[in-house]
């Protein structure tokens, strides 16, 4: 049985194909907003890649920001549940995930059999999302991808608030007018998105172990610096972009099998 | 009436208190303001009609030159209003002292709008010793006086025993249709209709109108949904907001909410002779109550002990952004629900939420967790 995962995020597109819920048969990864071909592309990126059709799919699953506007799902589900499910089939003995995405940061609390049991969600407010890590590498004509390894260059890294994208893009301003490095803003700036996260995550409780999942999990510096905020180690994997795919995927198959059993 | 009638009636006055003011003024009654624990009794019982004021969803312009970025959108949407004309007709507007936004509003109302007077109504922080009680019952008479001068009505003891008596048994309606709301199929949006009208209503109209519909709703169907939740907040009176709550299947057992079930907690003693020393007593009995002075924070036993009592297996907090009496409440209300096995979920809210999406994400993941 071959089941597809939908995650349409507020930066990303993602889909994951399953097969029988247990190997991953192809992925995909798009950069597009909501509400453009973002998610068509996905979807016909990763049919492409597994030389399966959308016929061969039992069964569709939607999830993420953009999940009511996906007409091809036969299911929708929050993209919560999803990086529960996913972050569970990656890492079976999990209990804290964070996922940090485009726009929004969570945090989920997961029980012994892996399901959720406890969230808690940034406030509207950009500060520790992946907006914010966009609009600081902007100020400093980096790439996102350029952060981690100037994070990693840091001797004195630079306080930058907490508090406010606004605020701290102002600060970023003044520590370069005043001559501070640019690493070592860039790992202030990470120590700022891991502060304003760790938060949340002492909101819903720290239960090892600890896993971060969302794009912005790519980012070595954030890692570390929740690590070093958390005090506690943080799993990732390279399929963290495609954890909430991917739980929609497995989703999908646990719904069609218990469908099939009854 | 059928059920339906009543709620479509009382959808009307809910989204159209402009329309039941012009209508008071035009059978030449005056109509008083009033917010969080005015005493409408007294405003009642001198032929005035107490509409209340909790702001709109609408956009600040005019009212941000008085106050800081950050701080509560109600009060802030309440002086919008008063500055747009919105209220206008209305003989004065009585404020409560009971949270430092509230004592803001004050000031500013009166140099902003200056054709609806402000009259403060001074609560005491200590309300149960008996300077307190002495203390609230110099701000009633400081009320009464202002709207004597205001509006040229006349206090008298005899009529506010009648006006005493009217809202108590208003009390005791809305508190029954409250635990029949819990049982029966009412939707999130109706059972809100019915608490926001009573805002714009005289309490014995309301009272008439609700009884009806208690009668109807027992006649029907009792409701089958698995999600039962308390909702605890300021307001829960977004229509966007109370959609979701159908979309995900989510039953408001009860509510902690400051416009609905928590201003019909307490009634006035009518054993007490001197009726204004039995609705100083009504004050000084009351709490449970995020704007209450309560050291033990009793609040929060209060809120598990009625989740439990109608069979809630949940709790969603509705936080309205920079209310910092919520938000201290918050830790110990998470604490005790996480310790008495209900789910519970924080979503923050304001006057000028123009994107729900957050909020939905935050429902879907809590109805998937039960």
């Amino acid at each position: 049985m071959y089941t597809l995962g939908v995650d349409i995020g507020s930066t990303t597109a993602k889909a994951v194909i399953l097969e029988n819920g247990e190997r991953i048969v192809a992925s995909s990864i798009i950069i597009a907003t909501v509400g453009t071909s973002g998610v068509q592309n996905a979807v016909t990126e990763v049919l492409d890649k597994s030389g399966l059709r959308m016929e061969d799919m039992t069964a569709v699953v939607a999830t993420g920001y953009g999940r009511q506007t996906y007409e091809q799902a036969d299911y929708q589900i929050s993209e919560l549940s999803c990086h529960a499910i996913g972050a569970h089939f990656v890492f079976p003995d999990v209990h804290t995930v964070i996922d940090i995405g485009g726009q929004d940061a969570k945090v989920l609390s997961l029980n012994e059999r892996g399901q959720l049991a406890n969230f808690a969600m940034n406030d509207k407010c950009a500060a520790g999302t992946g907006r914010f890590l966009d609009v600081m590498a902007s100020i400093l004509n980096l790439k996102i991808s350029d952060l981690e390894k100037e994070a990693a260059k840091a001797t004195e890294p630079a306080q930058i608030s907490s508090t406010c994208t606004v605020f701290a893009e102002s600060e970023v301003i003044s520590q370069l007018a005043n001559g501070v490095k640019i690493p070592d803003v860039v790992a202030g700036i990470c120590s700022s998105v891991a502060s304003r996260v760790a938060s949340l995550v002492r909101r819903v409780g720290v239960q090892e172990k600890v896993c971060m999942t969302g794009g912005v999990a790519q980012n070595g510096g954030v890692r570390l610096a929740l690590e070093k905020e958390l005090g506690v180690p943080i799993l990732y994997d390279d399929k963290a972009q495609l954890m909430g795919a991917l739980g929609a995927s497995l989703y999908a198959f646990n719904k069609e099998n218990k469908k099939n059993n009854t | 009436m059928t059920s339906k009638e009543i709620f479509a009636k009382l959808h009307e006055v809910a989204f159209n208190p402009k329309q039941q003011l012009n209508q008071y003024l035009a059978d030449g009654k005056k109509v008083v303001l009033v917010t969080y624990y005015t005493p409408n009794e007294i405003i009642h019982s001198m032929g005035l009609v107490p509409m209340g004021v909790w702001g709109a969803d609408i956009q600040l312009n005019q009212s941000k030159k008085y106050f800081p970025a950050f701080i509560c959108s109600i009060m802030q949407s309440i002086l919008e209003l008063g500055i747009n004309g919105t209220y206008k007709g209305a003989s004065a507007l009585v404020v409560p002292s009971l949270c430092d936004s509230l004592k803001c509003i004050g000031q500013n109302w009166k140099y902003a709008v200056k054709d609806i007077p402000f009259i403060p109504m001074s609560y005491p922080q200590n309300r149960k010793p008996d300077y307190g009680k002495r203390f609230t019952k110099a701000g009633y008479e400081r009320v009464i006086s202002d709207l004597e001068a205001i509006t040229g009505a006349h206090f008298s003891d005899d009529n506010l025993r009648v006006s005493n008596h009217i809202y108590n048994e208003h009390n005791a309606v809305m508190r029954e249709f409250a635990e029949v709301a819990s049982e029966y199929e009412v939707s999130a949006q109706e059972r809100s209709d019915v608490f926001k009208s009573a805002w714009f209503m005289l309490p014995e109209e309301h009272t008439t109108l609700v009884k009806e519909l208690i009668e109807r709703l027992k006649e029907g169907p009792k409701d089958s949904r698995k999600v039962r939740v308390l909702v605890s907040g300021i307001l829960a009176d977004a229509p966007q907001l109370l959609e979701l709550f159908e979309k995900y299947g989510i039953k408001v057992a009860f509510d902690d909410v400051c416009d609905e079930s928590r201003q019909y907690k307490k009634d006035v003693p009518e054993t007490i002779q001197n009726p204004m020393d039995g609705l100083v007593e009504k004050f000084c009995s009351m709490d449970d109550d995020t704007l209450l002075y309560d050291a033990d924070k009793k609040r929060v036993d209060y809120i598990v002990t009625e989740a439990q009592k109608h069979h809630a297996e949940g709790v969603i907090v509705l936080m309205t952004k920079f209310c910092d009496p919520e938000e201290f409440d918050y830790v110990p209300i998470k604490r005790a629900c996480e310790k008495a096995g209900l789910h519970q979920v924080n979503i923050e809210v304001d006057r000028q939420m123009v994107n729900y999406e957050q909020a939905a994400t935050q429902l879907e993941a809590f109805s998937e967790l039960f």
